[in-house]
């Protein structure tokens, strides 16, 4: 069993070390990655104080069924993205593993005030990654976004504090049903627009697109799935167990999630570039799994998580390979690609296909378990969801059919026409294609291992009282 | 009542953000935006007539919550921090576009 702080502690000694040793530091990097992937598997569960102060006092860390999870999920991505942006390391190996010290401890957090600070040390260090691209005004229209929402995050968990005084998650959570309505629509609000600028919502996310739409195989897989994993996670922690809307103000943020998810996926539908696709897609799956957070569908949402951040990962990884060794991604110009590396095809279309929840994947559990949850609230908010579903089916359909068919669209496609667009270096990813693949095949056959962890863990979210009792039960 | 001073500072700083097209002013209001949010997270730890939170022998009555107190010293350095990367990217748009003005800018994503 490992001692939950030593998956924050181990990465930051690690990158302390790199920048004395800069030749370890691909070893440090790898070695740190196995370790966290690995011991994510072993967690101890309950509740770590640190510097031996009990919780309403001291910071804690916690590990439930839920943060389990999203911790073993997290570490096998972030190990996953090291292998596929292999060739893109550079000299970013000191901030990746700031990177991997920062997600561990925003997810194991159980504390408000230290979660805006490994929020901060993510965005920061995300800043560093992007400007790599040499997109500098993109980064910088994230960094003031990206501040900005964090102040208005840290106002908002400052007004609470000087309500309640206390910035505990479980001990504010205890005394949430106290307070004025006044100052809880306030301090939710501004929560609310701090968290969705990083998990991408729609008013906030004018970030995204210069960002996610000019990644390398290193930046596009980290940000999409890594990043955007943890985001969520986050949100669905303080917004599902802690901070809980009450009906007045829930159906204004489930109608911010909603109009996400339809915007985005109209937008992809218009997209001519692979990557700016990807992008609107991951936006349009980041509203739709917050919505299903807000209307407590917690199964549903965690399930769709993992789907997307499995399945974005090869897409992302690809798009980003294929615009690096081609030095363009517009969707035209790849037609019949997969022809030529049909290993990475396979990974592509399975991961698409499950994204879009086709029955023999695992999407299909995902997609079936959303609809469920949501006709159990009312009738409109699955009309939406049948309605951006049924959107992005087409668009990734649409795209599957010129990857693989060489030639333009609508003229008879020969193997004489093939693209002139190569894809270098692509064994690893290839490789990673594969076995997610059929990873995700298989688990649409036998999905019951993970549903029933899933199951548990969505259990763990919606039981406040056992967690509030694990937290505070030594006072 | 100093606390609706400081907030109106923090908005002054985001009049600023929407209102500036330079990108050094741009980072200026950033801090005073910062600035605003720090003194209002004093602000929430004042007590009238209370001494600052060190312990002494002799030194009796109310102190000052010391709680805020750390958590602004934290937000300073998180955003010296952004500040540092945001002037980072000022000087390499500056070596790239030549401008430091945003309408001057080309589109980036127009590859």
């Amino acid at each position: 069993m490992i001692n939950p702080v030593l998956l924050i502690a181990i990465p930051l000694l690690a990158a302390f070390i790199s920048v004395l040793l800069k030749k370890l530091s691909m070893v440090l990097l790898f070695g740190v990655s196995i370790f966290t992937a690995i011991s994510g598997f072993f967690l101890q569960k309950g509740m770590f104080m640190i510097g031996g102060w009990k919780p309403p006092f001291g910071i804690n860390l916690m590990i439930d069924d839920y943060s389990f999870i999203i911790i073993i999920v997290i570490n096998l991505l972030f190990f996953i993205t090291l292998l596929s942006g292999m060739w893109d390391l550079k000299k970013n190996k000191t901030i990746l593993m700031v990177i991997l010290a920062g997600i561990n401890g925003l997810v194991m957090t159980g504390d408000l005030f230290n979660l805006f600070v490994f929020l901060e040390i993510i965005t920061i260090s995300g800043y560093i990654l992007a400007a790599s691209s040499g997109k500098y005004y993109s980064v910088f229209k994230y960094l003031v976004l990206g501040t900005v929402g964090s102040s208005l995050y840290l106002f908002g968990i400052m007004v609470l504090y000087g309500t309640l005084g206390t910035l505990n998650m479980a001990d504010i959570a205890q005394h949430v049903p106290d307070i004025s309505n006044g100052v809880k629509l306030i301090s939710l609000t501004f929560i609310f627009a701090g968290l969705g600028v990083e998990a991408k919502l729609l008013p906030f996310n004018a970030w995204v697109k210069g960002i996610y739409g000019n990644t390398t195989p290193l930046t596009g897989p980290l940000f999409s799935t890594v990043f955007a994993t943890a985001a969520i996670a986050v949100f669905g922690r303080v917004f599902g167990q802690i901070l809980v809307p009450d009906s007045t103000i829930v159906f204004a943020f489930i109608a911010l999630g909603l109009i996400t998810f339809i915007f985005a996926e109209a937008s992809a539908m218009a997209s001519k570039k692979l990557r700016e696709l990807l992008t609107f897609s991951s936006i349009g799956q980041a509203g739709l799994i917050i919505t299903m957070f807000l209307i407590g569908g917690f199964y549903a949402a965690l399930i769709q998580l993992i789907n997307n951040a499995f399945a974005k990962t090869i897409l992302f990884s690809y798009a980003a390979k294929a615009y690096k060794s081609n030095g363009n991604d517009s969707i035209d110009n790849m037609s019949g690609l997969f022809r030529k590396n049909v290993m990475l095809g396979f990974g592509f279309t399975v991961a698409t296909l499950s994204l879009i929840g086709l029955p023999l994947f695992f999407g299909f559990y995902a997609k079936i378990s959303m609809l469920q949850s949501a006709f159990a609230v009312n009738m409109w908010i699955p009309a939406f969801i049948i309605l951006g579903s049924l959107i992005e089916g087409i668009y990734y359909i649409r795209l599957l059919v010129k990857l693989w068919n060489p030639g333009v669209e609508g003229q008879e496609s020969s193997e004489l026409v093939q693209s002139q667009f190569v894809i270098k270096n692509g064994f690893s990813l290839s490789l990673i294609a594969v076995l997610i693949g059929i990873l995700f095949v298989v688990s649409g056959i036998i999905p019951d291992f993970l549903t029933e962890n899933i199951s548990k863990a969505a259990d763990s979210l919606s039981d406040a009282a056992t967690y509030l009792s694990t937290v505070l039960g030594g006072i | 009542m100093s606390q609706y001073l400081y907030i109106a500072l923090m908005f002054v700083g985001i009049y600023g953000l929407l209102s500036q097209k330079n990108i050094l002013k741009m980072i200026i209001s950033l801090n005073i935006m910062e600035l605003g949010l720090n003194l209002f997270i004093i602000s929430t730890g004042y007590i009238n007539d209370a001494k600052a939170p060190i312990i002494l022998f002799g030194n009796e009555g109310n102190y000052v919550d010391p709680l805020p107190q750390a958590i602004v010293l934290t937000a300073i350095v998180i955003g010296l921090g952004v500040t540092a990367v945001a002037l980072m990217l000022a000087r390499n748009i500056y070596k790239t576009y030549g401008t430091y003005e945003i309408d001057e800018i080309r589109g980036e994503n127009d590859d």
